[in-house]
């Protein structure tokens, strides 16, 4: 076996080893596990950081498991792997700020053994290739999203969040499963590189079949349109959980699916519009709730799903550079803010904003990497949120209606306007109670530096990064392989006239926040659309309603349950004779 | 109709299945029930060994028959022996009357 091979294997392999160890560990061996959880997620990032260097278009790893599925194949592609090393070393830090955050928190070994079952998975799903490991892997990370959800599991509202978030997103689960069947039916196998090598000789009706399938799995798991209101409830899992899956990694499995099979899917009429209307609808309504949330938590939740938007829009309009590389970004701002906000709510106990405020003196370190991770957030110039969303921005320009575009740049601006209400509501203005916030720990810090250091340099990758996919992806990126600078990337999106518009309306959105007094009439007049939106625009309502009716049908499907043997056998009977009288009739047709 | 041997077993087969699926239909006593399926396992038993015949295969018909043996055992086993729990715990081996998890 070569290098990459291995190297492949590790980066799956150590997190799930460590999962093992962890639970084997047992939860009396605090200090063995917050040695070993580290560790393991430590050398799997390195791996993944290592197996960038080793990537290629080419298979690299088959595991041979009989003749029915085809082989367990691995390609270490652009896409594959710097996701992969996304989730790898943001898991890594995660696992690190774990250390302080989850300090006397009973059942440990359960909480790491997840948290590396789940990076592993990951790692997975991004680098095979063959599409039914993909949907294996795929629940995985569904499987460990729903158990950490509901970590406090003596808390009712945990353990709603997550059966909520796990039933969604097996919508999704379903979607890709029908999608992936009919790839086999007319391909003949389940290898990803093969179905994108045909896809073009396929009927486009069936391909659009696919296309909406797959779509429908990546709006539930990455909490698009209409499927957003599980992200929210997911916040009750504990903050470092909510910055690696919540934020950084499998909430971007739906875009990176998009991505994957973005080259199959773009001739399919309508298919492309459908994927950045979805984005554009779900970036301005998930910004407008973000902008009226009082939980901390749930204000980043709100913009994750927003930022997330934006990837889809670029996914629809053909950005797969921008789209990926505003993942990254994102990733990197939104674990750097879950963090901070975490080593908040850690030090104070509360998650409501109105209780808190002047916390900046208490905390200055927390403080100063959240403002950096929301400058990014926010798109101000040379934070790496910036460029990425330019670039975004750029190619909805292009390549979109002009009237989509209009309502990115609108969300631009409000998402600007969230970000400093939230900032200025946790760090600053006077005391709303009696706080007394402690800075954060050691582990703390090791996390949130790095991070931080990361947001404001990450952008200076755009060059090799493009490179990076566009030399991997040959159905990506059919013409030659990109020799763009990071440079020429950046002049690029400097020039155009669509950042200065963008900029000034981010800068509007920054001045609705200082002057928010004078504005007191507009705010005034807007009240009931607040209200309206802070309850989530009528779709908890709906949810219910689903929720109460599957469970009045089930109350009444109640009496054909007997549990008698007699009448269960007669169901059976009655079942074959229809069975029996079906092929009859086929046979004499 | 002939009664060559195939048909023979052929009717057997089919007595076997319907007395079996009667059996699991009406009867009500626990051990009558495992005593039924017994019977409706023989029946598919013979349809393997028949089969193997037809389609002249018989080795293979017959080492099915034999897998199939050893799994039935293992159920009439399990069976009876929940019956025998079944009347200690519930003081019946009425099938109708254990309905101590319904609401």
């Amino acid at each position: 076996m070569t290098i990459t091979a291995w190297l492949i294997i590790a980066v799956i392999g150590l997190p799930w080893v460590g999962a093992v160890a962890a639970w084997a560990a047992g939860e009396k061996r605090v200090k063995l596990l917050n040695i070993l959880a580290p560790c393991f997620s430590l050398a799997a990032g390195l791996a993944a950081l290592l197996l960038i260097g080793f990537s290629s278009a080419k298979v690299s790893l088959s595991l041979p498991v009989g003749g029915a599925f085809g082989d367990f194949s691995f390609t270490p592609d652009g896409l594959g792997v710097a996701l992969a090393a996304i989730a790898t070393v943001i898991g890594s830090l995660a696992v690190i700020f774990s250390i302080d955050y989850m300090r006397g928190e009973s059942q440990l070994s359960r909480y790491y053994a997840l948290v590396l079952f789940f990076i592993g998975a990951m790692a997975g799903l991004v680098l095979t290739n063959s599409l039914l490991l993909m949907f294996v892997f795929w629940e995985i990370t569904a499987l460990c999203s729903y158990a950490l959800i509901s970590f406090y599991n003596d808390d009712p509202k945990a353990v709603a969040g997550g059966i909520k978030a796990l039933i969604i997103t097996q919508l999704g689960g379903i979607g890709l499963l029908a999608g992936a069947l009919l790839v086999y039916t007319q391909t003949g196998s389940f290898e990803i590189s093969n179905f994108l090598s045909i896809a073009h000789s396929l009927s486009p009706i069936l391909l659009a079949w696919m296309g909406f399938g797959f779509l429908i799995a990546a709006a539930a798991k990455s909490a698009q349109f209409p499927f957003q209101t599980w992200l929210p409830d997911a916040m009750e899992a504990p903050t470092p959980i909510s910055a690696l899956i919540h934020a950084a990694t499998m909430v971007n499995a739906g875009v990176y699916l998009l991505v994957r099979f973005y080259p199959a899917f773009r001739e399919v009429i309508g298919w492309p519009m459908a994927v950045m209307i979805i984005g554009a609808i779900t970036t301005l309504m998930a910004a407008v709730m973000a902008l009226v949330a009082n939980d901390l938590k749930r204000v980043l939740a709100y913009s994750t799903v927003s930022q997330l938007g934006y990837m889809v829009y670029a996914v629809g309009a053909g950005g797969v550079m921008s789209s990926q590389f505003h993942l990254l970004s994102h990733a990197i701002f939104k674990a750097l803010l879950f963090l901070a906000a975490g080593a908040v709510i850690h030090s104070v106990g509360t998650r409501d904003m109105r209780q808190m405020g002047g916390l900046g003196r208490q905390m200055p370190i927390v403080r100063t990497v959240f403002i950096i991770g929301a400058l990014a957030l926010a798109g101000i110039p040379i934070f790496n949120g910036f460029w990425s969303k330019e670039l975004i921005l750029e190619t909805g320009l292009t390549n979109g209606p002009f009237v989509l575009y209009l309502v990115m740049v609108f969300s631009a601006g409000l998402t600007a306007l969230y970000t400093f209400r939230c900032v200025w509501l946790v760090f600053y203005g006077e005391p709303r109670t009696q706080m007394h916030g402690h800075d954060a720990g050691i582990a703390m810090r090791v996390a949130l530096v790095p991070l931080a250091f990361g947001v404001v340099t990450s952008w200076l990758l755009a060059g090799p990064f493009e490179h990076l996919l566009s030399s991997t992806l040959p159905f990506h990126f059919p013409g030659a392989v990109s020799t763009t600078s990071t440079w020429e990337i950046l002049m690029e999106v400097v020039t155009t006239p669509a950042t200065l518009f963008a900029l000034v309306i981010i800068a509007l959105g920054l001045a609705g926040w200082w002057w928010r007094d004078r504005l007191s009439g507009l705010t005034k007049a807007l009240q009931g659309f607040s209200r309206f939106a802070a309850d989530s625009f009528g779709f908890e309502k709906i949810n219910k309603a689903i929720v109460n009716e599957a469970q009045t049908s089930g109350e009444a499907l109640r009496v054909t349950q007997t549990g008698q043997l007699n009448w269960n056998v007669a169901g059976i009977l009655i079942g074959l004779v229809a069975v029996l009288v079906t092929l009859l009739l086929g046979a004499g047709l | 109709m002939n009664f060559s041997i195939p048909n023979v077993i052929l009717l057997a087969v089919l007595g076997l299945l319907g007395v079996g699926l009667y059996g699991l239909l009406v009867m009500r006593n626990l051990i009558k029930v495992v005593v039924a399926l017994q019977i409706l396992a023989k029946g598919a038993i013979l349809a393997l060994v028949l089969a193997g015949r037809m389609q002249g295969a018989i080795g293979i018909g017959q080492s099915m028959a034999l897998t199939v043996i050893v799994a039935d055992t293992v159920i009439a086993v399990i069976g009876l022996s929940l019956a025998v729990q079944v009347r200690r715990h519930c003081g019946t081996l009425d099938v109708q009357a254990l309905s101590s998890l319904r609401r």
